[in-house]
């Protein structure tokens, strides 16, 4: 069983339809599971070209699916696990715009990670860029990304995805500013860290649910200092515009490597349930380990 | 159904003048909680009178057959014919209760096992008879307590209604862990624990405690209602529990909202054994 992952690179909505449609027929005809994601006016050519061809097709529109990097790794693996035994023909357009260059990088990483969360599946994933609307580096990174390439044939600028996640981490800043707000943590009974932490929320303006996930992702994070890490333990908030951080730091040395807490867990009992739950609770995870200490910065957008 | 007027207090937190009830709907939480009652009372040396229909009736919390100083099983039923007297049980309850006083006792604690009589013609009436007596004996008292354990098996509603309005306390089990966080209090129906206040990493060995003392083979219910965090960490211990083996399920009742989207986030298919049960 191998993962069969690779992009197309195209142009428009008609050379969208050339690929595309005859991608999904042959998972029609092979009786696979057929997904296609894509986003406007691509999914509804599709939807019209395929006709009733495509009344067992799964049609989803992007821009309710990728929302959240660990999330779409999630809900793909959820498609995956309900199909079984049968094979997954997904055809996969992701979204590129509206996001920060730092949203960008954890998108293109998504990429990357597809091959590991997918590695022990036989599906076929065919990601469509357009050429026409997407900037250059975002196609460079899908060679870099995808180990096969449609039109193209073979792929040498495909990275193994461990190097390609170092590669990520390496681009990444950790500037903490000055006005940092620091409180140690220094019990195991995190009461008191909770109810601070939903304090900032609430102050920051999060809806309650978004507080409440924060709150349980820095008790998690916090938790694995105390009982991992080496004293002193603390927590960092700041507000960065409409985003607020929260870093819980320890001063031991946790070689994380760079795909931990990405590839989602079989179960609540396997190793790396906490910190996948905690990258799926907030908007973005940062870990750092160096010299001074170990890191988990977590982001929440208002 | 709770009256307004009632108070409901942990069996060891009961205190002189108070006249409790306790309906229960099966032998392990009559155990349970009157278990507790018992040996607290003994324990404290206090008098401990039993007034049941069967003289040779165990006692709950103490080992069958035990004679204890303190303890005192008064037969009030003699015979299967012979009925339940409300004066002889309130002559019976003095005498011993004097009699405590004489041997400087310093405190009593009754307890009627009296639903039994509702099946004797005019059953309610008598034992409505009884619980006037017991009231008179304990409401004024700063010595004697008294719980009224109720079958709910052998009560139908109104009988039961009409019992428990006589009652201004109801008692309650003893929490198996309670402190300024977190308190874990065994429930019987459904069987299993109410979890109040907020639970992390400190207490998870509380609770893994607390859920070894369950009976066996069945699903555990955990009414959440009154918790307003759980840790992930408890998630992973709940699972656990779930697998391990001659357990049921873990079904989690009366979640509130927020917790129950975090678990709806991580996703109840990596959450093997455990299930969402009664809404919030």
């Amino acid at each position: 069983m191998t993962l069969d992952h690779a992009a197309c690179l195209y142009g428009g909505t008609d050379d969208f339809l050339t690929v595309a449609v005859p991608f999904l027929r042959a998972g029609l005809e092979r009786e696979e599971v057929v997904v296609a994601v894509a986003e406007e006016p691509n999914l509804g050519a599709l939807r019209d070209v395929l006709g009733p061809d495509g009344g067992t097709v799964a049609f989803i529109d992007s821009a309710g699916f990728y929302r959240h990097p660990i999330h779409t790794l999630r809900d793909y693996q959820a498609i995956a696990k309900e199909s079984a035994p049968r094979r997954v023909c997904a055809l996969a357009e992701p979204v590129w715009s509206g996001w920060t260059e730092r949203q960008t990088l954890e998108w293109i990483r998504y990429e990357s990670l597809i091959n590991v969360v997918f590695a022990d599946t036989d599906a076929q994933a065919m990601c469509m860029y357009d050429t026409g609307r997407l900037p250059e580096d975002i196609l460079f990174a899908a060679r870099r990304t995808h180990p096969g390439l449609v039109r193209e044939g073979a792929n040498n600028a495909y990275v193994d995805p461990e190097v390609f996640a170092a590669g990520c981490d390496r681009r990444l800043t950790f500037d903490r500013p000055g006005h940092a707000e620091y409180t140690a943590i220094e019990s195991a009974d995190l009461h008191r860290l909770r109810a601070f932490v939903a304090g900032r929320a609430e102050r920051h303006g999060l809806g309650r649910q978004a507080a409440r996930n924060l709150v349980t992702a820095v008790n998690e994070a916090a938790a694995n200092a105390l009982r991992h890490g080496a004293p002193p333990v603390g927590l960092w908030t700041w507000r960065d515009g409409d985003t607020l951080v929260c870093e819980v730091g320890d001063h031991g040395y946790w070689r994380a490597g760079p795909l931990t807490g990405f590839v989602p867990p079989a179960s609540a009992l396997h190793r790396g349930f906490g910190l996948w739950t905690v990258r799926l609770l907030v908007d973005l995870v940062e870990l750092r380990s160096g010299w001074d200490g170990t890191f988990v910065r977590m982001h929440v957008h208002r | 159904m709770d009256t307004l007027w009632s108070v409901r207090r942990p069996v060891s937190d009961l205190r002189p003048g108070d006249h409790a009830c306790l309906a229960y709907a099966g032998e392990d939480e009559f155990q349970h909680v009157v278990g507790a009652y018992v040996r607290g009372g003994l324990r404290a040396r206090e008098a401990v009178l039993y007034l049941t229909g069967d003289a040779a009736a165990a006692v709950p919390g103490v080992p069958p057959r035990a004679a204890h100083r303190l303890l005192t099983v008064i037969a009030a039923d003699e015979g299967p014919r012979a009925r339940l007297d409300p004066e002889a049980v309130r002559d019976a309850l003095a005498a011993e209760v004097a009699r405590a006083d004489r041997h400087g006792v310093r405190a009593v604690r009754i307890i009627a096992d009296l639903t039994w009589a509702l099946r004797r013609p005019d059953g309610l009436e008598v034992l409505l008879a009884c619980e006037e007596h017991l009231e008179r004996i304990t409401a004024p008292s700063t010595r004697v307590t008294a719980i009224c354990p109720l079958d709910r098996r052998r009560c139908d509603a109104a009988d039961l209604e009409a019992l428990r309005a006589r009652h201004a306390v109801r008692a309650a089990p003893d929490p198996e862990f309670e402190d300024p966080v977190l308190t874990i209090v065994r429930t019987f129906q459904p069987a299993g624990l109410s979890l109040s206040g907020e639970l992390d990493a400190s207490r998870h060995a509380v609770l893994d405690q607390a859920l070894a003392i369950l009976p066996a083979g069945r699903d555990i219910h955990l009414d959440m209602a009154g918790l307003g965090f759980i840790d992930l960490g408890a998630i992973n211990l709940l699972a656990d529990v779930a697998g391990r083996a001659g357990t049921g399920s873990v079904v989690l009742d009366r979640m509130a909202p927020e917790m129950r989207a975090v678990l709806d986030t991580v996703g109840w298919a990596r959450l093997p054994g455990l299930r969402v049960g009664a809404p919030a």
